[in-house]
């Protein structure tokens, strides 16, 4: 096909004739997400990539980071929006903004570091000052430029659109689109499983992260049900060892075993989660021991069961935190921490992990948490350098393309429409890996993307 | 210096030039041999100092937990470390910080490469020992890394530092 000219007459994406819809029409990509399988060219080809960091994360809502990361007015944290620079800052009258890191003047980034708390941000190319509300409070020697120029209207630029959900802050680079509750949808109820996990109803994300770095293709990070027995039998191993070792303190027992209650569910939109709830509950007994063996366990326990109905209660203690769903595109909720996923190029990706801490427990749970996340997650852990690897063997092993088709028809003939309209199947099933692929596709291909799991 | 404490500081830069050969060989038996019964084995995450109770570090582990790492690296399927990483360290600037009755603090810094799958990777930090002296010779009560890289994006850190 010839490029720049689409087969059916069809552009993609507004804005398409500035950035070019890189020869990729409706048609070519639907081809591309089949049924049961997708084409691996979806996370080799540099033109898929450039397609999506305009029609995904240049469009969608992205989560950007959590309010209690900018605590205070003048606390700000370094993000990005694909590779767009932003800066997330609270300013000094209390709102949370989500600014484009880039000055007004001539584009030199304002603000060059990780976090900190700040009144103004100068940049140091020629001196213009912003508050941290982002408003322009200064350009040096003014008497250079005219009575046209107008100091107002060289603020820093917002994102779009911003909007929380429990102090989840999120981002839309388009002005038009889904009010962010319409767009998490189901995906709600389960933010609120870590939320409510807090016997305040507060989290706290201000223990650091583990930033992680692997050379394969950001959708790579599924939510996959049926890699743990493969990629993490060494981890496994030690949880038969040692029950109370790392995560397997909060298992309790193998949720992959086969036996175990767990579920996947496709829960709209392209969120997608591990459904670990019965199991949890199964376990729940043994879980509280463990609990009650920690300094301020008891006084957590007692505090949810005040607070909260039984089921409620002995769910979110069981739970612990860990909804293990995937917000689309870049967030998702696993045992301890919030992740958020950053693509780089096609084949290389950052994945950023951010211990929760539950305000309202003892120290001793918070710390807890923390050495449970290390034992699984960061670089030196033992369980996600191990799906970092697996990740960049895939990202090899699809570079032999006579055979280009990735299968992810696993439960296609047992999964079913469960009464909320989300689709469940067998935690091994491939059930996120299609819903993650058909909200993909309906963005790639700019088609609303309203539809149900069940549409 | 005085000479006794220059015989001290040679007969600790040979330990730590032992427990680099024993990480840089995967010699996890014998690296563990290294260990006090109440261990400490520390790299912090984000910022040299930050509060292991109120922050996340890369590593930080008691005995129990150490040897959980090395039964999981001695298996079959630790996929990070199949191949193993080759490595090779060098260590200096061993420095004596405080020397007591059977305890010594000992400072270095190390240049660590590493080659897996092709590719080389260099490594560098600053180690904190904390040596107990036993009848069979020094045994590590507390190792604290301070990985140079410890707020950047980092790829596969599963072998021994
Ligand atoms: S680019 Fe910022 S002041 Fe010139
Ligand atoms: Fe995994």
């Amino acid at each position: 096909m010839a490029s720049g000219t689409s087969v059916n007459g069809t552009s993609i994406g507004n804005g398409a004739s500035m950035n070019g819809h890189h020869g990729f029409s409706i048609e070519r990509l639907q081809g591309l997400v089949q049924r049961g399988r997708v084409h691996s060219s979806i996370y080799t080809d540099p033109a898929i990539f450039e397609l999506e960091m305009t029609q995904i994360f240049y469009r969608s809502w992205v989560y950007i980071g959590h309010a209690s990361e900018v605590a205070a007015p003048g606390d700000f944290r370094l993000r990005t929006i694909g590779r767009q620079p932003v800066i997330l800052v609270r300013g000094n009258d209390g709102v949370v903004r989500v600014l484009m890191n880039r000055c007004r003047h001539r584009g030199a980034v304002v603000c060059e570091t990780e976090s900190g708390r700040e009144k103004v941000f100068r940049c140091w190319f020629h001196g213009w000052t912003y508050d941290n509300t982002g408003k322009l409070l200064s350009v040096t020697a003014p008497e250079g430029y005219g009575e046209d120029f107008s100091v107002e209207e060289h603020s820093l630029t917002p994102a779009p659109r911003v909007e929380m959900y429990r102090d989840f802050v999120f981002a839309s680079l388009s002005p038009q689109g889904p009010a962010l509750v319409d767009y998490l949808a189901r995906a709600t109820s389960m933010i609120d499983l870590l939320v409510d996990a807090s016997p305040h109803r507060q989290i706290d994300v201000s223990a650091g992260c583990h930033k992680t770095v692997y050379n394969g293709n950001w959708k790579l990070v599924g939510m996959d049900g049926y890699h743990p027995n493969f990629v993490h039998a060494s981890v496994i191993a030690m949880w038969q060892r040692k029950a109370d070792s790392g995560m397997g303190a909060t298992h309790r027992s193998d949720p992959f075993d086969g036996k175990a209650a767990t579920y996947v569910r496709d829960l709209g939109n392209g969120h997608a989660m591990l459904d670990l709830r019965q199991h949890r509950l199964d376990h729940y007994p043994d879980y509280a021991k463990f609990l009650a063996s920690t300094p301020g366990g008891k006084e957590y326990m007692e505090a949810m069961f005040a607070r909260d109905d039984e089921e409620r209660a002995r769910t979110l203690l069981a739970i612990a935190g860990d909804p293990h769903v995937g917000v689309y595109p870049n967030m998702q909720l696993i045992h301890n921490q919030i992740r958020i996923i950053n693509p780089i190029s096609p084949t290389q990706t950052e994945v950023i992990m951010f211990p929760v801490l539950l305000k309202g427990v003892s120290p001793e749970i918070n710390a807890l948490r923390l050495r449970q996340h290390e034992s699984f997650y960061g670089p030196a852990s033992s369980g996600s350098p191990d799906d970092g690897e697996i990740f960049e063997r895939v990202q090899r092993g699809m570079l032999a393309q006579v055979e280009p088709w990735i299968d992810i028809s696993r439960g296609l003939s047992r999964e079913f429409v469960d009464s909320d309209g989300s689709i469940v199947a067998n935690v091994t099933d491939e059930v996120p890996q299609r819903a993650q692929m058909r909200q993909w596709l309906a963005l790639m291909t700019g088609e609303n993307s309203s539809s149900a799991a069940a549409a | 210096m005085a000479l006794d404490n220059l015989e001290l500081l040679k007969a600790v830069e040979q330990f730590l030039y032992s427990e680099a050969e024993y990480m840089d060989s995967h010699q996890y038996d014998r690296w563990f041999e290294l260990w006090d019964e109440q261990a400490l084995y520390w790299v912090p995450c984000n910022a040299d100092e930050a509060d292991p109770n109120s922050n996340v570090a890369l590593i930080y582990e008691n005995r129990d937990k150490i040897e959980d790492r090395l039964f999981r690296l001695k298996g079959r399927h630790a996929h990070a470390q199949n191949p193993r990483s080759r490595l090779m360290r060098v260590v200096s600037n061993v420095r004596i910080a405080q020397a007591d009755a059977g305890k010594v603090v000992v400072t270095s810094q190390f240049v660590l490469g590493e080659v897996r799958l092709d590719r080389q990777t260099v490594w560098i930090g600053r180690s904190q020992h904390t040596l107990l002296q036993t009848a069979n010779g020094f045994k590590i009560r507390e190792k604290k890394v301070l990985l140079l890289n410890n707020d950047s994006p980092m790829g596969n850190l599963t072998f021994l530092i």
